[in-house]
């Protein structure tokens, strides 16, 4: 490991000749960073994996159940396990999807699955990530390049290689695909994950299209090429949201999106991967839900616990909330990247009023979770080894089997008892090592 | 992947242009700044005039300082090698992260050596980066029609600075068979006319001197 960790600087300066960066908007211009990478993997054994991998494919499964079901006959609503009213609320319930059953009936086909493990070596869900969840590509191309940087590191070590994960992306792609060519859509080069969608495209070799590449003609999507031939798109795995995907279905002002999307792909002439509407799945406050789905659907125990949470919407955690704000993290339910998470106990008198306010006035609008005091992992800083808050974004691919790739995306904070890992706040990332024995 | 767009069409011409820009221009730099060390110190101001550009530098340090390194002037050597790499990074699945890196590599080593006391040294690296960008696109880019745009983009950008930075004959001649010889294997309509009366102009040395402006309107439109 000291030999891996004494080539931290050349593996940066790896990842900087490849452009591994990634994208963040400040005072509205565009700039483009570094992704910190600490050469310190997580390490994650192979028993520990293994119940990782049935909890998460569990999960994942009952999420594409969950997401059929809402789209379709709404049986767990008719059952009484989910509230119709907090349902319906749900800003990522798409009416526009209702009735269409995606190719191979796969929903969620990348899921990026955030847990932390407390001190007492449980595995925690913060949250799922159902619509495009990002970040693969960095340890993708981190391991290639720690491998370079120090062989020895990897002959010595029992280490799961997860350099797999473009042909586990590709052979989803295939599997739910419509006759037709491969194409990851991107909004473009100022996208904050740009990188990744340029890096997947060649590991994938799908083309990268903009919608400019895109048109639809009779229910059926095709790539112009530039001698002005028709070729006929089968899968699209599309970096851009819902809202903005088919201005013609969602946001008319959309100037990225395809035009007849999602008709062709009512019609069953293109898979979208993910399937558009998954939001209602991965919305902070049905999360709620979700070990009552997995008992609801499969008829099992959930492996992986939900970190303890509750919510305002049902009066007796109002109350719970309301009363105990200062030591919970409360998180409104319609912000991502780390965005709308507020620490009870970082607060003012006056503003834990004003929060307690908020919360009467839209009690949907957020949730509260128990503090987990998760655990710190070794992170080096100026030669020294220091100890810094991490999560870990777990990928679970479905298309003919539900896969976890056995690797993931570590994140850290680098802070000092900071919680916030996000790389657009400023968080770094490591490479997530799986033992094989 | 080889199944290129009409809008990545373009950005491979450009792609190839913004690249030559680069490596040309540093490699002509390098012999104005020879001449700036104890022979002319204005003679930046020749090198101006060749590509029609203004004064806007306060001294030959200003110079070198604003017109290699700073992005802030549209002209600058720094901002064309940001487009090229503009170009390059939505082409990432054609060209290869493996030599699209050469790229980034060259503007890395520029943003680096904006404080260096020896910019020469710093274009060599950039020459040598960008050397191997076109080694690497040669061995690494697997569709011919990728790589047949990108060159039909560096030959017209290498012809065009070559004329107005006055090249001797024989290179014109030669950059121009370069040309030629890219042209006849596209599979992309391209301006045949501009083609033939280029062929014409270029034909011997008088005929080049005497027409250096028409060659330059026909390679803005050869392409188009």
């Amino acid at each position: 490991m000291r030999n891996l960790t004494e080539h931290a600087d050349s593996i940066n300066r790896l990842l900087s000749r490849y452009g591994v960066k990634f994208g963040i908007y400040k005072n509205q211009t565009f700039h483009e960073q570094l992704f910190p990478f600490d050469a310190l993997p997580r390490i994650i054994t192979h028993d520990e994996f293994a119940v990782l991998d049935k909890g998460l494919r569990q999960r994942v499964d009952a999420l594409n159940l969950f997401l059929s079901d809402i789209y379709h006959e709404k049986k767990i609503v008719r059952d009484g396990v989910l509230p119709q009213e907090f349902l319906f609320a749900s800003k990522g319930y798409l009416p526009e999807c209702e009735g269409i059953t995606p190719p191979a009936g796969i929903y969620s086909h990348i899921s990026g699955i955030d847990l932390v493990q407390a001190k007492d070596g449980g595995w925690y869900i913060l949250e799922d990530n159902l619509r495009i969840p990002s970040g693969a590509s960095y340890p993708l191309i981190a391991r290639e390049l720690c491998r370079r940087a120090s062989p020895q590191t990897f002959r010595q070590n029992d280490i799961v290689d997860n350099r797999n994960y473009a042909d586990m992306l590709r052979d989803m792609m295939d599997y739910v695909s419509a006759p037709g060519m491969r194409v990851i859509l991107t909004p473009g080069r100022y996208n904050a994950a740009y990188f990744e969608h340029s890096y997947l495209a060649e590991r994938t070799d799908s083309a990268l299209a903009s919608n400019a590449d895109l048109y639809v003609e009779d229910n059926r999507v095709y790539y112009r090429d530039y001698l002005g031939q028709a070729q006929r798109v089968g899968v699209i795995y599309r970096r851009l949201s819902d809202e903005y995907l088919d201005p013609l279905t969602f946001l008319p002002e959309s100037l990225i999106g395809v035009p007849g999307l999602m008709a062709a792909y009512r019609a069953g002439n293109v898979a979208i991967v993910n399937a558009p509407g998954n939001g209602v799945a991965d919305d902070k406050g049905i999360y709620y839900f979700v070990p009552k789905m997995i008992k609801y659907y499969l008829g099992e125990e959930p492996v992986l616990k939900n970190a303890p949470t509750y919510l305002p919407f049902y009066e007796e955690d109002y109350r719970f909330v309301m009363e105990n704000l200062e030591r919970l993290v409360v998180k409104d339910v319609s912000e991502a990247g780390g965005y709308g998470v507020v620490f009870g106990s970082n607060l003012t008198a006056q503003e834990l009023e004003t929060l307690r306010k908020t919360i009467e006035r839209e009690p949907r609008r957020f949730i509260a979770q128990e503090v987990i005091d998760f655990i710190d992992l070794p992170v080096m800083e100026d030669g020294q080894q220091v100890m810094r808050k991490a999560d870990l974004r777990a990928f679970v691919l479905s298309g003919r089997e539900t896969r976890v790739w056995p690797s993931g995306l570590t994140r850290f904070a680098r802070q000092k008892d900071s919680f916030v890992v996000n790389s657009s706040q400023g968080g770094g990332f490591k490479d997530t090592w799986v033992l094989s024995r | 992947m080889g199944i290129i767009s009409l809008e990545k069409r373009d950005r491979l011409i450009w792609l190839g242009r913004y690249t030559e820009r680069t490596f040309t221009l540093c490699r002509a730099l390098s012999r104005y700044f020879d001449h700036m060390i104890d022979m002319d110190e204005n003679a930046y101001k020749g090198f101006l005039d060749c590509l029609g550009l203004p004064y806007i530098y306060k001294d030959s340090d200003d110079f070198i300082a604003t017109y290699v390194f700073d992005l802030k002037d549209p002209n600058s050597l720094a901002s064309q090698l940001s487009r090229a790499l503009d170009n390059a990074i939505v082409m990432r699945e054609e060209l290869s992260s493996d030599t699209l890196c050469y790229i980034q590599m060259a503007q890395d080593t520029l943003r680096a050596g904006c404080h260096d006391s020896a910019p020469m040294l710093i274009l060599q690296n950039v020459v040598d980066d960008l050397f191997a960008f076109w080694g690497s696109a040669d061995d690494n880019v697997v569709s011919e029609d990728c790589r047949t745009l990108m060159k039909c983009g560096k030959y017209v950008e290498r012809l065009d600075l070559y004329v107005r930075l006055g090249y001797p004959y024989h290179d014109i001649d030669k950059e121009t068979s370069k040309l030629l010889n890219r042209l006849s294997k596209v599979r992309f309509a391209y301006n045949e006319p501009a083609a033939k009366r280029l062929i014409g102009l270029t034909a011997d040395e008088e005929s080049y001197h005497a027409n250096r402006q028409q060659i330059l309107n026909l390679l803005c439109s050869v392409l188009a």
